[in-house]
């Protein structure tokens, strides 16, 4: 953040990226993408049962379906099938470019080293996305920003924010990164995971059948968030989180706070009114010194009576006495302080 | 049937529950050793060290568990982290269940991960497991000697092919370097204890056989009727004639030899990154290149000149001795270490001779 883009009396406390293993949902996709393409490069090549792959579409159909297996699995578990599509993709491609290229009989090279080449790639991009990243935490905000192409942006008031959900992972935990999510009093930050089961029944064979359909789903509230509206993956994990939680302490106000508040708003408005009164009583002081000369008190009395009603008169009459009392008492203090010291 | 009486029924039996307690011991020394050395590594690789704890913690929460399971206990709550594991069973049980679900979570983690490695083993070195039977035996079959040979004898036996698989190990081979991160990761974590920043109580070799000599002393029945059973089993096989005694104590032989080689996996690349350490700036990372890189062009080297049987244990030799080599020639060169009195005398007139000229 440059100095432009600081509010006024904002300062920086931190700017943060993401922990370079954060990205390990990703990252993984391109691990399993080399470990299978070494593997299967070794398989085709040196391994004991390289006579099985001797025809070209045997390594197609293993490398394939390995591959879709695999990102069947992982997008059953991460309910993303984005997982799935990639993976077709890198299927489709890399089979579309081996007939394209005429490599069929280089498939035993071709395909090991394509794999390893996508998933050099996947890395490249898993890094890109991760270094677009960056957190910055102010004394008045948490500023978020992330994005490779489209920039997204998010600005988080401490006050504004209403709960704070933190998760460390294992390697997280090894390393001393960890995600911090900030959910708003609009409940941004908050996600839901999804489960659906449905079963079927079939009553009754051959001519008359009778088919049911039923199903049940869930919907759990958690919290979650895309990388770039998170403080993802940020290190070291502890110092971050005790500082945004202290940063959200001192700048959300607990009930005795806002009790203390109401109570000073009251004295303000009290002191307004004493100042105002004492204001007008002053003027008419100074506008009618004369009529006082018989008997000032009454006449003053039917004067202010007149002006601002009697109970606000006799309120305003009080006052000055507290006042009177509070200053003689003051006075009293001071010169107690002085005989002390 | 040779040898005395007394030495059949009484002494024979302790033959090989006398050889894995001495691995054991070994193992135990062993433990204590890589603890001192982490323990130096810890500041500077924090990292590794709690990687370390995960494992141990993981090996222990993963044994403590067995014990319930085994027992019968039921398990109610199972956590892992970093720092800390907990295994709580659902329900309470005492005397000789709760006794064997101590003995897992004490015993355990120093005998069962290892033991897992062993299975696996087997798919890569089946001739190794043979144990041998007394009738292989002239004489003496059933004696504290007798006993002891066989034991010997069936260690022998795997320690020599698991040697000679070691040495011949195929790191191009994705089940060997497999299972050769798996003997690395059973070295790290091995031992049942917490290396790192926060120390709640000393937690040392000493602390652990203690926490097994009171759950021998605590219950010392169960452990007279362990010693019975032993003995029970011993005279079936002497009865039978047949080595099911002496088999169960060479598992338990060829367990703490993983146990003890892949305590000296670990040592080495502890020893590794110790060294590396103290040798400054981007020439730390020199070793690391020569490790990864000897090995391959040595096996690329051997792809066309064929070296017949010893293709995997000279590619081997070749990048150890290489990263030695060029591991010593930094540390010596590019470090403080290994400069000696008189040298650094020399250095101190010389350049004292150099002030003085000016």
């Amino acid at each position: 953040m440059n100095g432009e883009d600081l509010l006024k009396n904002e300062k920086l406390e931190k700017v943060l990226s993401p922990h370079p293993l954060s990205f390990m949902n990703y990252q993984s996709l391109c691990i399993f993408l080399i470990v299978w393409g070494v593997l299967i490069g070794w398989l085709i090549n040196f391994s004991e049962w390289r006579s099985f792959f001797e025809s070209e579409w045997i390594v197609f159909m293993v490398w394939a379906i390995v591959l879709l297996l695999v990102g069947i699995f992982a997008s059953l578990v991460t309910i993303r099938w984005r997982i799935f599509f990639l993976y077709l993709g890198v299927i489709v491609s890399g089979i579309g470019l081996v007939l394209w290229l005429g490599l069929q009989k280089d498939v035993g090279i071709f395909i090991p080293a394509y794999t390893v080449l996508i998933s050099i790639l996947g890395f490249l991009i898993v890094e890109l996305y991760r270094r677009s990243h960056k957190y910055i935490i102010s004394n008045q905000r948490l500023v978020f920003k992330g994005g490779i192409i489209t920039k997204q942006e998010r600005t988080l008031r401490y006050d504004k924010i209403s709960d704070i959900s933190a998760k460390q992972g294992v390697l997280g935990q090894i390393f001393g990164f960890g995600t911090i999510i900030p959910i708003s009093q609009s409940g941004f930050g908050l996600g839901a995971d999804k489960s659906f089961a449905a079963g079927g029944v079939q009553v009754g064979e051959k001519k008359a059948k009778l088919m049911g359909i039923f199903g049940g789903g869930k919907e759990v509230q958690t919290p979650m968030s895309r990388s770039y509206f998170e403080l993802h993956g940020v290190h070291p994990y502890k110092e971050v989180k005790k500082l945004v939680e202290e940063l959200v302490q001192s700048n959300v106000i607990t009930p005795y706070q806002q009790e203390q508040v109401s109570f000073q708003k009251q004295q303000v408005d009290l002191q307004k009114e004493m100042r105002d009164l004492l204001k007008t009583q002053s003027q008419i002081n100074e506008e009618e010194p004369a009529k006082d000369s018989d008997s000032p008190q009454a006449t003053k009395k039917t004067e202010e009576e007149q002006i601002f009603g009697p109970e606000q008169a006799n309120i305003q009459r009080e006052m000055k006495d507290l006042l009177k009392m509070r200053d003689g008492s003051n006075n009293n203090d001071d010169f107690q302080d002085e005989g002390d010291s | 049937m040779e040898g005395s009486p007394i030495d059949i029924v009484v002494f024979a039996p302790l033959a090989p529950l006398l050889g894995v307690l001495l691995f054991w011991f070994i193992q135990l020394l062993f433990i204590e050793s890589q603890k001192y050395f982490l323990n130096k590594i810890s500041h500077k690789h924090p990292a590794f060290c709690r990687f370390t704890n995960f494992l141990g913690i993981l090996f222990q929460t993963i044994c403590h568990a067995l014990g319930y399971t085994v027992t019968k206990s039921g398990i109610s709550e199972f956590y892992i982290s970093v720092n800390y594991g907990r295994v709580a069973p659902k329900k309470e049980k005492k005397g000789i269940f709760e006794w064997v679900s101590n003995a897992f979570l004490f015993v355990g983690p120093f005998f069962i991960p290892a033991f897992l490695t062993v299975v696996i083993l087997y798919f890569f070195i089946p001739d190794g497991f043979s144990i041998v039977t007394p009738d292989q035996l002239i004489n003496l079959k059933y004696t504290f000697g007798g006993q002891l040979t066989i034991f010997g004898i069936s260690l022998f036996n795997f320690a020599n092919s698991f040697f000679y698989f070691l040495t011949n190990l195929d790191l191009l081979h994705p089940a060997q370097l497999g299972f050769l991160f798996l003997l690395i990761f059973l070295g790290l974590g091995i031992r049942p204890s917490h290396i790192g920043e926060e120390k709640p109580h000393k937690v040392d070799m000493i602390y652990e056989l203690r926490n097994i000599w009171n759950l021998i002393s605590h219950k010392p029945l169960y452990l007279i009727i362990l010693g019975a059973l032993v003995y029970l089993i011993f005279y079936i096989s002497l009865y039978l004639n047949t080595s099911i005694y002496v088999a169960i104590f060479v598992i338990l032989g060829w367990v703490s030899i993983i146990s003890i080689i892949s305590l000296f996996v670990s040592h080495l690349i502890i020893f590794f990154i110790r060294i590396v350490d103290e040798i400054p700036r981007f020439w730390k990372y020199v070793p690391i290149i020569v490790l990864l890189s000897s090995y391959i062009i040595a096996r690329a080297l051997f792809f066309y000149f064929s070296m017949h049987d010893y293709v995997y244990s000279t590619s081997l030799f070749i990048m150890l001795f290489s990263t030695f080599i060029v591991t010593f020639l930094l540390y010596r060169t590019k470090s403080d270490k290994f400069k000696t009195i008189r040298e650094m005398k020399l250095l101190k007139k010389k350049t004292q001779g150099d002030a003085d000229e000016r």
